[in-house]
């Protein structure tokens, strides 16, 4: 009861646009009416063409999320605790943090050509970022008494890195993989918008260009669906990882 | 305990180089971190050991970026680029401003928003571009839109929070002193949400320039974005570097700017004083 | 002179001095020699500045030893050692674990069997009366809980020598008073070597049996005072005029330090 009267107001958008559609206020070829974006959207399904699409779109976006966060938080941590690592990646990272990752679409077609590995690269590049720094500033910011408390109960440096740093540097951690989160979805559905043979930003561009717009509406409602939902799910996974933080 | 920090010493030594741990020490290091890459880099093209269609020398890219401007091509696209995300910022802000701030003063209006912003916070908003095109073609209107799209929700969401999480104590005294309501809101609870504010519009500005780029990327036509796709179709190396370089270069001014400004304003707030 | 094989630490001619950031050298321990005496509940107290804490992390290993020498029965000291266990003032707990895994860690650590580590964190929690709180997380309990657990998992691991850096600095008046209480409790029972930091003098003499009292910039050590009263419940320790007599004393040396520290060059 309380979720439906939280979320009436996307109710009364909806209604307001059926009622917009119903009446003719603006052409149907503009805005297609709800009933028309549903039939189209089921037909979608069951094409196969959106579960092909969005699977192809998924493995990158999660593929490069994946290596970001498998070579980002080990960086970060290790910059934290080793001067010569930070003196020498720190440049590397200064020099890539300004750029905004979308401009490198065109570098990576021409570096690595049309197909998959582009967008991966891309996505891994732009979610590197997010992840070393979260992981780096939380590295940094974890109370030296906690480090020093280990060693004292005999805990060796690299015990200590994995069993204290990290575990500390979680809360940090954790939201800057929610950043990159929503980073490898703009830049998957950029990329492929772009320039793409197949995945799910392509299938929105193609049913554009062919004019097919009630399945264009279909299609850009489900990724935005999916980038909100997955989002949710992943606060969920963290808020029960930090359960220790504050009760 | 300032004795915490230092537990770099080798044991029973003091530092043998204290420059070393000084910040001029570090920054020094880390230049020339820096100059070695480069050096690397430009050796590395020079000799034909990295074919330069793949990585241009930087010097080329640098005499290309210098042709460019003196040509006029390369200002005419950052105009263009510039005027596109700075408006959609500058309309964003003013928008979602007030809108922050009244969420957090009327329930009915929190209400209705709360649940678009929560919902619409972490889709990709860009996905939604093809249906502004739908609506108003490709050009600077569906831009300026989809960029204020994208930069509004860090700005509200930065309002609200920076209005509910004020202090009531100033407001009472606001009130005691013959302030009405309306008055309050914009005589103090704006300034005292506007440290917030300014890290709201913080995240939003690099979000406007980037979302610029994506669109024109998308559409093609005048604009940094354009330009580099259009050299990347034609595998124009240099050139697509040297879009990178001046997209980085304008958003670096563009966030100096803006953190100056924000110095400014804020000069009342103790922890900005470092 | 004390009997040099009952000595637990022995800390000769230490030198202790750091760099700040803009390049100027502070003094933080000068010529500092002192033999801590095994099964000894000794305080060191000075106002902030004196170098207590650091000399602290210095016998724990914490920080690297720049001159002079700390001798433990083990050996010298060059690092932390499982010998020497330490209570930090705040949050020195693991935030993530609860408190029967804070406690496990360290018994972990030290290679005890599964079985025996579990039995044995019972047994700690048991002494620190936190029973019925072994699966909370520290964020979940109050100060002083969070507190005992810390001492819990240090003395689990059973060190030789219990390091304390202003343990109950960051507790209410009515906890810090049953605090310390049960450390002593704990400690005339455990018969540990404890090195207590503190600033309070009333808990200094209310705890310890020598004061090392250290005067700052440079620290150095500007008494040694032996307590010599009665060990009594604290309530009857407070009612002594000895007591009394003794704590009045050693903060008059504390305060004259404090001002003259106050009003001297920085």
């Amino acid at each position: 009861m309380n979720t439906i009267l939280r979320y009436s107001p996307l109710l009364l958008l909806l209604l307001a646009w059926e009622a917009i559609t119903r009446f003719g206020l603006v052409s149907r070829q503009v805005l297609p009416d709800l009933a028309t974006i549903g039939g189209a959207w089921l037909q979608l399904i069951a094409g196969g063409e959106l579960a092909w699409h969005l699977a192809m779109s998924m493995a990158r976006a999660f593929g490069g999320l994946a290596l970001a966060i498998l070579i980002g938080v080990p960086a970060g941590l290790i910059m934290a605790v080793s001067k010569p690592f930070r003196l020498a990646l720190n440049p590397l990272v200064q020099m890539i943090y300004p750029i905004p990752k979308s401009a490198l679409v065109p570098l990576m077609m021409i570096w690595l050509g049309l197909g998959s590995s582009s967008k991966v690269v891309l996505i891994f590049i732009g979610c590197l970022l997010p992840v070393i720094v979260s992981a780096y500033n939380g590295a940094k910011s974890v109370n030296p008494f906690l480090l020093w408390s280990a060693a004292s109960l005999g805990a060796s440096r690299r015990e200590s890195l994995v069993e204290v740093l990290l575990p500390a540097a979680m809360p940090s951690v954790l939201t800057g993989i929610r950043t990159a989160l929503g980073f490898a979805f703009i830049l998957m559905v950029t990329s492929e918008f772009v320039i793409a043979k197949d995945g799910i930003g392509y299938l929105i561009a193609f049913l554009g260009d062919g004019g097919v717009y009630p399945s264009m509406f279909a299609a850009i409602f489900t990724v935005a669906a999916i980038g909100f939902f997955v989002d949710r799910a992943y606060s969920m996974l963290s808020g029960r990882l930090l359960r220790w933080t504050v009760t | 305990m300032t004795a915490i920090t230092e537990k770099q010493n080798t044991a029973r030594n003091k530092p043998r180089t204290p420059w070393l741990n000084t910040v001029a020490g570090e920054t020094a290091i880390q230049a020339g971190v820096f100059v070695v890459l480069l050096l690397a880099w430009e050796i590395a093209t020079r000799s034909g050991v990295i074919s330069p269609f793949m990585l241009p020398a930087p010097e080329d890219v640098v005499r290309r970026m210098a042709d460019d401007l003196a040509s006029g091509v390369a200002l005419a696209d950052l105009g263009r680029t510039l005027w596109r995300a700075v408006l959609g910022f500058v309309i964003s802000a003013v928008i979602g401003i007030p809108l922050g701030i009244l969420m957090g003063r009327f329930a009915l209006i929190k209400w209705f928003f709360d649940p678009l912003i929560s919902v619409g916070f972490p889709m990709p908003k860009i996905a939604f571009l093809p249906i502004f095109i739908l609506w108003f073609d490709v050009f600077d209107t569906s831009k300026i839109i989809m960029v204020v799209i994208s930069a509004i929700f860090p700005i509200v969401l930065a309002a609200n929070a920076g209005t509910e999480q004020c202090d009531k104590w100033p407001v009472w005294s606001a009130r005691s002193l013959g302030a009405s309501k309306a008055e309050t809101l914009w005589e103090i609870i704006f300034p005292l949400a506007l440290p917030q504010i300014m890290t709201g519009l913080q995240i939003a500005l690099p979000v406007a320039l980037i979302t610029t780029i994506v669109t024109e990327m998308m559409m093609g036509g005048p604009g940094l974005g354009g330009a580099m796709m259009t050299a990347g179709r034609f595998a124009d190396t240099q050139g697509v570097f040297a879009g990178i370089v001046e997209i980085t270069i304008m958003g670096l001014v563009l966030m100096k700017g803006f953190e100056a400004l924000r110095r400014r304003l804020l000069r009342w707030q103790p922890q900005v004083r470092e | 002179m004390r009997d040099a094989s009952r000595s637990a630490i022995s800390i000769e001619n230490v030198q202790h001095s750091y760099v700040l950031r803009g390049g100027k050298e502070i003094i933080a321990l000068q010529n500092i020699s002192l033999d801590i005496q095994a099964e000894e509940f000794h305080a060191l107290l000075g106002p902030s500045g004196c170098g207590k804490s650091t000399l602290l992390y210095l016998i724990g290993g914490f920080i690297p030893l720049q001159e002079g020498s700390i001798r433990t029965r083990s050996g010298e000291v060059t690092g932390p050692g499982l010998e020497r266990g330490i209570v930090f003032q705040n949050f020195a707990l693991f935030p993530w674990m609860t408190v029967k895994q804070n406690i496990l860690y360290g018994l972990r650590k030290a290679n005890f069997p599964r079985k025996e580590a579990e039995d044995r964190a019972r047994e700690f929690i048991q002494l620190v009366h936190l029973t019925g709180f072994e699966d909370a997380f520290p964020s979940q309990l109050s100060g002083g809980m969070q507190q005992r657990a810390a001492i819990a998992r240090t003395l689990a691991v059973d060190p030789e020598i219990l390091l304390m850096d202003e343990p109950f600095g960051a507790l209410d008046a009515q906890t810090r008073r049953i605090m310390q209480e049960e450390l002593r409790a704990i400690q005339q029972r455990t018969k540990k070597t404890v090195v207590f930091v503190t600033h309070d003098v009333q808990e200094a003499v209310l705890l310890a049996d020598r004061i090392t009292i250290m005067s700052p910039r440079p620290g150095r050590i500007s008494h040694l005072i032996e307590v010599g009263l009665e060990r009594q419940s604290v309530e009857d320790m407070l009612a002594q005029p000895e007591f009394t007599a003794k704590s009045e004393h050693i903060w008059r040396l504390v305060k004259d330090m404090a001002e003259s520290a106050m009003r001297g060059p920085a």
